[in-house]
């Protein structure tokens, strides 16, 4: 069982909270927002705002204002979709399959990943309409009775996509909600006015009986057991918007897992990235330090090795199965127009990792801090390469063409990180960050001195 | 009467030459024994009410109050005489103000609403009437197909030969056209109808 | 226009349910288009028509208004069209057209089957006439110049009476009258116009003039006119640099010649060799090209011709003698140095020659060099040594006045220059060309303009001439007037007012009879018709007698207005003979200074002399060549561009004594290294917002002096360097090779005859396809067809619409790209978007590049279109089956169900679905709107107008198909094999596309899909195409 006090740290930062010093700390990070949090949240806004008015004029003026050009059909926009999808799913790993495997320095990082994860599925879910050319027909991709009697195309990934993240959305929402439950409960009890009333809502009468207990914990159990498939189902059904497509590098068998595994990788470097700043700005490092880096770090190097070989693979089956236009597809990556997007790529996302095989490495928290940065940077590169690159270079050579984005792709592509901070924020002023409960749990007993020699 | 000194002889010719040119027509239509065909109006003996409160009417209300349930229905004409390319084309065909006069430069002269067809027509200013039946967008419907596979007019335009002034019967959208076709086994394929 | 009067005006529910479906899926815009419809139908169609009006979209609230007509319009049903016979004058080539008319609009053209010139094809400049029509910088009534140098709108009385006063003051010998090349009733008027004022000062300007083959013409055989060449009869082909698929004297007819000779059938096929320094779209359909230091052709000519002589490869007339001084200079051996062409090919070249049915095309415009007549006659000599003249070649007078000597070409151009500087013109009149564009800047025809006191200019638009005059009378658009044109003797075509006029015009002929009326006297007295269209049936009474065609003159005259002319069989020249001047013949190569590199100034195949660059449809057409749209280029040889460090996109500046250009380069091995060529047609200063201050005016670097034979120089040599500056060519190409992907497929005549091995095979090493997985594949299909079957629509029998299209046949002339431009509305987007590849042509036509450097360099070209798969990747993807599979085998795509997530076009392996990007036809956005009024008149109603966001493509010309289902419902019958014919089909002047059921055994499409050439692009795919595509066949000795 881990404990909060790890033994290479120096007993004086690592005295053992009690249970009454927790509930303060944490549900001190709820106080009045200070200063700094508003300048953030009002960056956050301008950004926002920015992304929408770019968004408003597209939809104006149609498509073509964003860098669109045939045959790259789809641009920044279906890659930022795949990224946030991507970072949506470290969330439900940390929570749920670790939670399966009762590994408990979760705890402490894990409502972070599920505040990540929802609000990275509200994000990604927002670009598939924004990409479409007519917006205000994307409806039509649900399935619903009508007199016109006409009906959506199952056998189109697309279509699959819809229901994945739909899903995924509404799964990673209720896990986050129930697992807040205690929190709330102890929240609302310190709280006044309209955040009494919204804990109130939120905590559903939660009193911390015993048998409340009981059945909480079985109902948490039963849905991260629901929720473990998702991580491999969803991101497989991105996955095959491209693998059941005829295009070269897109067209592969390896897609699912490859994907799945990018996508935890990339889930990883944002929670690191999250907490960081997090952890200082909530004076909370108590809770949150280099032991849990450390342990996000060695899932990080696992995930990263698993894409470096993934990599590795494509290009040699792209070899090895002799069809020239997967052949030409690689080779123009490696080596043609946006050679250093591929490079920016596999730099980031195959050797950076390598790094972490040292144990200073992970341990440090600012060298994990820009790693993950580089993380994040290389798993967006990952994505335009196999969407945009794949697409410039197909089978037609007099349709070959390429593609730059246009300061509308841009500035949607910031406008998704405002709304992504903007939502993140609210809740970090709103709600606990660290679980009160769980961290309660994997501390010593509270017990009398010297109880037995 | 005095417009008639207004005219030019060749007018005049162009009147009287309608004025045959309709009555034989009209033979030509109404015609002893002619099988009644699906364009024709299917009630006899109809005569037309006398309509005091237009305004209590449905449907838009026109520049002129031509009455089909006068022409169609009580002097049973048919459809196509006036809507002259239903057989033809993928349009009805709206009737020229000379087929009008065609009748009416003897008939009816007495008549308010006749008086504003031949003042129409003297002036050569055509008249602006109000479209009723509206098909949504993008989508062709060829009505020489319909007519030539025995639907009658009144399926999609209603009792119109009982209308005094015309109103849109059927909505026209998709699922109404599905319906039908489906019914008559017609083919539902997307691209007959969109292209 | 009485006559049109009546059957012109929409009626009702036409025009306006399509133009608001222009419009996006909102209201709004189709309001608008509404708008704009009403407004111009109530100023085209005057009282007597009406039509449809959205005073407000459906959603407005607003009612729509059905306007009928007063008088019921003759020959007209609404919805259905009409057609009419007239004859197309965008070049001299005066083919016949058949215009479609709907509710009183031309929305199509489409060739006339039975002219004898072009047999129902017509170019893509043909059918951009139809942008003239309605060109939206056309000039809207009479204007004369006020005080402060702008344009007044004034009467047309007031225009007249003008003209009149200036021209009673009895100046006869200072009036001038530019037009031109007119060639019937039109001409003769002009004359007698100008006798009756006492002048002698008629100009015909036609830049591409032809004067070095006139002049050859009359040194060789002393015969005035150019001489007619028979390439269907011929089997070996040679052009000494014509370029006759392209502006050529007739291309369509040369072209239906070409292929009679040269494409494939059964194991046959004639030879076509192109000797030129740069290989030209006529070039690229070569079985060899031969390279020959510029200006030299002549020299090889006549050497061949040596060896045809001294071999004695054919009988020889007698005369030939006369030659025998000059041939004896030009051995192979003395020549072959000079032209760069070894001697053994000169003698394998003529050897072949005379071996079989021959002919040699002497040079086009873009070998006019000082010297070309040279270059002609010597082509001419070789026909003649050969024994081809009177076989394949026909020496005759020229029809009458087309351009002669006296009043024609160039040279005289230059008087009437010299005259105007000299203060000897008073009144110039100009109609029908545009010298102060097309010709050499250093001519300064533009300054000479400012010494003529008053300019009378006939011109549709405001090009760089019309600009300049006084008083500007716009003439009808030749589809708005009446007119006739003499092709050649025995063949004349009449031109109709095929609607109403669209702006407030008059034609020139009845301006002309107007102000001769207005002078009274002497002048009146010579023209007894009271209008231009009596002028002209006086004339056809006239020819009437001529072809001796009995009855009527009523009779005679409706006939010929349907037929579109009359044509009576060619009497046969009597067989020309060798004149004395031949012996004085001489041939002197162009010889460009050591340090300088010679320029071609080519004739532009899209553009020709620039008349074309109004026509945003043409604009758009990548040249067939370089595939480069919107502008122009400097072409050079990548070697050239080496040394002088340039790369393709960078812009160079081009020097000659008289000026200087500058354009971007374009890198191609067809032209000879130390060669840079540039199109014609660009750079224009003025003529409307599509043509305006675009590329460069290659005429400003061509010398002013008239040449020898009385034409312009197009040869000149220039400097280059290049300006530092680099930009992105608006070129619709990525990557110009095939990747030895095998899009294009090429075999030779060897290899079809067996006599060799082919040496393509699959580039790639991919490995074929195994036995067991093919099993699997047909299961898999026989599954799918069943599980179609018995569904709903799919059940029963249904044709297999598909296509098939010989490369064999196809030259690349593009003319199929604008008729499906003007078939299915699709919009042009401008070189910016095209830079972006966001074009919407849904044909393109693909141009690859084989061999080059050391291999001889060989170019392919493929009508790309959508393949309409049978087993279409695009269907799959799509998530709300707006791409879907349609009984009859078509890849459907419902645009109002359409969502645009764009998946389809990421699917399509062949990259022929194309997007919406912005609303193209709405016209708020003028940015991107491709329908000013009036050019929105032009659309076609039976062809919906696509919104943003929408994915489009080939349909197969759906509409097409559909309506004649309809009608063969209509008449009870079933549909007949040939009676549809897509856009692409009907023009393809090579009539290489096939369109038909190919799961009806006895259709013509199914019978060639089974032709052992037969391929489809990609098919390792196992997409099952609609489109089949037959192997070009090379006519080469070995692989």
């Amino acid at each position: 069982m881990a404990t909060l006090a790890h033994p290479e740290t120096p007993a004086a930062a690592r005295v053992t909270p009690t249970y009454a010093e927790i509930t303060r700390d944490i549900v001190a990070t709820l106080g009045k927002p200070g200063r700094t949090w508003y300048v953030v949240f009002g960056l956050v806004l301008a950004v926002l705002g920015w992304g929408i008015f770019a968004l408003l004029y597209q939809i104006r003026f149609g498509l073509g204002v964003a860098g669109y050009s045939p045959p790259v059909m789809w641009g920044v926009y279906i890659t930022t979709f795949v990224f946030w999808v991507g970072i949506a799913h470290c969330g439900t790993l940390v929570s749920a399959v670790l939670y399966l495997f009762r590994s408990a320095w979760r705890t402490a990082v894990y409502r972070t990943a599920e505040v990540m994860t929802v609000f990275a599925v509200l994000t990604a879910g927002l670009f598939p309409l924004i990409h479409v050319g007519r917006i205000w027909y994307a409806y039509w991709l649900i399935p619903y009775p009508n007199q016109r009697q006409l009906w959506v195309n199952f056998k189109s990934p697309l279509l699959w996509d819809v229901f994945a993240v739909t899903t995924y959305l509404t799964v990673s929402t209720l896990f986050l909600i129930v697992g807040m439950i205690p929190d709330v409960a102890a929240a609302r009890d310190k709280m006044t006015g309209w955040r009494k009333k919204l804990y109130e809502l939120v905590a559903i009468g939660w009193r911390g009986t015993d048998q409340q207990w009981r059945h909480y914990l079985r109902a948490y159990l039963y849905l991260a057991a629901l929720a473990t498939p998702l991580v491999l189902s969803v991101h497989s059904v991105v996955s095959w918007d491209f693998a059941m497509s005829i295009v070269p590098g897109w067209h592969t068998t390896i897609f699912a897992p490859y994907f799945v595994a990018g996508a935890i990788y990339s889930g990883l470097a944002m929670v690191i990235t999250l907490i960081v700043p997090l952890r200082k700005a909530f004076k909370v490092e108590r809770y949150i330090h280099e032991d849990h880096i450390e342990n996000l770090a060695k899932l990080v190097l696992l995930t990263g090795m698993i894409i470096g070989y993934a990599y590795a693979m494509e290009y040699f089956i792209a070899w090895y199965s002799g069809n020239p236009y997967e052949r030409a597809a690689f080779y123009n990556r490696a080596f043609g127009e946006y050679w250093w997007a591929t490079w920016t790529m596999i730099i980031c996302n195959a050797f950076l990792p390598i790094l972490l095989w040292f144990r200073k490495v992970r341990r440090s928290i600012p060298a994990m801090f820009v790693l993950s940065l580089f993380i994040n940077l290389g798993m967006w590169f990952e994505r335009f390469v196999i969407i945009v690159v794949s697409l410039s270079y197909e089978y037609e050579p007099y349709a070959h063409g390429h593609y730059t984005p246009s300061w509308v792709d841009w500035s949607i592509l910031a406008g998704s990180f405002g709304w992504f901070f903007m939502w993140f924020l609210l809740f970090a002023k709103n709600f606990p960050m660290v679980s009160i409960a769980e961290v309660k749990e994997i501390i010593p007993m509270p017990r009398r001195e010297r109880a037995h020699a | 009467m005095r417009f008639r000194w207004a005219m030019s002889a060749s007018a005049r010719l162009a009147r009287v030459a309608a004025a045959v040119a309709g009555a034989l027509l009209l033979f030509l239509v109404f015609r002893p024994g002619g099988a009644p065909r699906a364009q024709q109006p299917r009630l006899t003996g109809f005569t037309a009410p006398t309509i005091t409160d237009t305004a209590a009417l449905p449907g838009p209300r026109q520049p002129i109050f031509y009455r089909h349930d006068v022409h169609a229905g009580q002097y049973q004409m048919d459809c196509r005489y006036c809507h002259f390319a239903a057989e033809a084309s993928q349009h009805p065909g709206l009737p020229t103000l000379s087929t009008c006069m065609g009748c009416h430069l003897l008939a009816g002269a007495q008549i308010a609403e006749v008086q504003k067809v031949r003042e129409a027509y003297n002036n050569r200013q055509p008249v602006e009437w109000i479209k009723v039946h509206n098909l949504p967008q993008f989508v062709q419907f060829p009505h020489m197909l319909h007519v030539k596979a025995n639907i009658a007019c009144q399926d999609c335009h209603g009792p119109i030969e009982t209308m005094p002034q015309v109103y849109q019967f059927a909505s026209l959208k998709m699922g109404w056209c599905l319906d039908c076709h489906e019914q008559r086994k017609a083919s539902t394929d997307c691209t007959v109808c969109h292209y | 226009m009485s006559e049109t009067s009546g059957r012109s005006g929409p009626r009702g529910d036409e025009l306006k349910p399509r133009l608001s479906e222009s419009g996006a899926p909102g209201a709004g815009v189709g309001a608008d288009e509404g708008q704009l419809s009403r407004r111009r139908f109530l100023k085209v169609l005057g009282a007597a028509g009406g039509g449809t009006v959205a005073l407000a979209g459906c959603a407005g609230g607003e009612p729509e208004r059905l306007i009928p007509y007063l008088l019921p319009p003759e020959d007209q049903i609404p919805g259905i069209a009409t057609w009419y016979a007239s004859t197309c004058r965008e070049c001299p080539a005066g083919c016949g057209l058949h215009v479609k008319v709907r509710e009183g609009r031309a929305i199509k053209l489409e060739g006339n089957p039975d002219h004898p010139v072009n047999a129902g094809k017509l170019c893509a400049r043909g059918h951009a006439a139809l942008q003239g029509l309605y060109n939206p910088d056309r000039v809207r009534g009479p204007m004369a110049r006020a005080a402060d140098g702008t344009f007044q709108a004034i009467a047309w009385d007031d225009a007249i009476a003008r003209v009149a006063e200036r021209l009673g003051a009895g100046q006869g010998p200072a009036v001038w009258f530019v037009t031109g090349a007119e060639s019937g009733t039109f001409d003769r008027l002009v004359d007698e116009w100008l006798a009756a004022l006492g002048s002698t000062g008629r100009v015909v300007n036609e830049p591409f003039g032809y004067e070095a083959l006139r002049h050859a013409s009359r040194e060789v055989f002393g015969v005035e006119g150019i001489p007619s060449f028979d390439l269907g009869s011929a089997r070996y082909i040679i052009s000494f640099g014509a370029d006759f698929l392209e502006t050529w004297l007739s291309p369509l007819a040369l072209t239906r010649g070409f292929v009679q000779s040269h494409g494939y059938r059964d194991g046959q096929m004639g030879k076509f060799v192109h000797v030129e320094p740069r290989l030209s779209l006529t070039g690229m359909n070569a079985d060899e090209w031969v390279s020959p230091v510029p200006g030299t052709e002549g020299l090889l000519a006549l050497a061949m011709a040596h060896v045809v002589m001294t071999e004695r490869l054919a009988p020889q007339a007698p005369d030939v003698a006369r030659l025998r001084p000059l041939l004896e200079q030009h051995a192979p051996g003395a020549v072959a140095a000079r032209c760069g062409v070894p001697a053994e090919t000169i003698e394998r070249l003529a050897r072949e020659f005379a071996a079989a049915p021959s002919v040699a095309l002497p040079g086009g415009v873009g070998t006019h060099h000082e010297q070309a007549h040279g270059t002609a006659a010597a082509a001419l000599v070789l026909n003649y040594v050969a024994g081809n003249v009177g076989r394949t070649v026909h020496v005759a007078e020229g029809a009458a006045g087309a351009g002669s000597a006296a009043r024609g070409g160039y040279g005289r151009l230059v008087q009437l220059v010299e005259a105007m500087r000299g203060g000897q013109v008073s009144v110039l009149f100009v109609h029908g060309a545009n010298p102060a564009y097309a010709s050499p800047a250093a001519l300064g025809f533009t300054a000479a303009l400012e010494r003529v006191p008053f300019k009378v200019s006939f011109s549709r638009f405001l090009d760089e001439t019309a600009q300049w005059a006084d008083l500007i009378l716009p003439d009808h658009d030749p589809l708005e007037q009446w007119n006739d044109v003499e092709v050649s003797p025995g063949v004349r075509g009449l031109q109709q007012p095929v609607m109403q006029p669209v702006f407030d015009t008059r034609q020139t002929g009845d301006v002309l009879i107007g102000v001769a009326q207005r002078l009274g006297g002497r002048v009146a007295a010579r023209f007894t018709a009271a209008t231009y269209k009596d002028y002209l049936r006086d004339t056809w009474r006239g020819v009437q007698r001529d072809v001796g065609a009995a009855g009527e003159f009523e009779a005679f005259w409706t006939q010929s207005l349907q037929r579109g002319g009359v044509w009576t069989a060619p009497r046969t020249p009597p067989r020309a003979t060798l004149a004395a001047t031949v012996a004085r013949l001489s041939v002197v190569p162009w010889e460009a200074p050591a340090d300088r590199l010679t320029l071609i100034a080519y004739p532009s195949a899209v553009l020709h002399d620039g008349r074309g660059a109004n026509r945003p449809w043409l604009q758009e057409l990548p040249d067939p060549v370089t595939k480069i749209t919107w502008g122009t280029w400097v072409e050079l040889h990548p070697e050239t561009a080496a040394e002088f460090g340039i790369a393709e996109g960078d812009v160079v500046e081009l020097t000659s004594e008289t000026g200087s250009i500058t354009a971007p380069a374009y890198l191609y091995e067809g032209v000879r290294p130390g060669v840079v060529a540039v199109p014609t047609g660009q750079g224009h200063s003025a003529f409307g917002r599509y043509a305006q201050g675009r590329g460069a005016n290659v005429y400003s670097l061509l010398p002013a002096a008239a040449t020898a034979f009385g034409g312009a120089a197009h040869y000149v040599a220039v400097g280059m360097r290049p300006s530092g500056e680099h930009v992105r060519l608006p070129k619709t190409e990525g990557t110009p090779r095939q990747l030895g992907r095998r899009i294009a497929r090429a075999t030779t005549l060897a290899a079809m005859r067996g006599e060799a091995h082919e040496e393509e095979h699959a580039a790639h090493g991919a490995a074929p396809v195994p036995e067991h997985i093919e099993d699997v594949l047909h299961e898999w299909e026989d599954a799918q067809r069943r599980e179609w079957e018995n569904r709903g629509n799919y059940a029963g029998e249904h044709p297999r619409w598909g296509m098939v299209i010989d490369l064999s046949r196809c030259t690349g002339c593009s003319a199929c790209v604008t008729a499906c431009h003007s078939e299915n509305n699709i919009p042009t987007v401008g070189p910016e978007l095209v830079k972006r590849g966001r074009e919407m042509s849904w044909l393109r036509i693909e141009r690859y590049f084989e061999g080059g450097g050391e291999h001889p360099f060989e170019t392919r070209v493929v009508p790309m279109l959508c393949q309409h798969c049978g087993n279409a990747p695009c269907e799959p993807v799509c998530p709300v089956f707006a791409a879907y599979h349609t009984p009859d085998g078509l890849n459907g795509q419902v645009y109002n169900r359409c969502v645009g997530t764009r998946y389809c076009s990421n699917n399509c392996p062949y990259k022929v679905r194309y997007f919406n990007w912005f609303d193209y036809q709405a016209p708020e956005d003028p940015r991107t709107f491709a329908f000013p009024e009036p050019l929105h008149l032009l659309l076609n109603p039976d062809v919906t107008m696509r919104s943003k966001g929408v994915m489009e493509k080939c349909t197969f010309c759906v509409q097409r198909i559909r309506g004649a289902q309809h009608q063969a419902r209509l008449e009870d019958r079933p549909l007949r094999d040939g009676e549809i014919l897509t856009a692409c089909q009907q023009t393809c002047p090579a009539d290489a596309i096939v369109f038909g059921d190919l799961r009806s055994p006895d259709s013509r499409a199914a019978q060639l899909a089974a032709d052992p050439r037969g391929y489809h692009v990609l098919e390792e795919l196992n997409t099952k195409p609609g489109v089949v595509y037959l192997t070009k066949v090379r006519n080469v000795a070995e692989a």
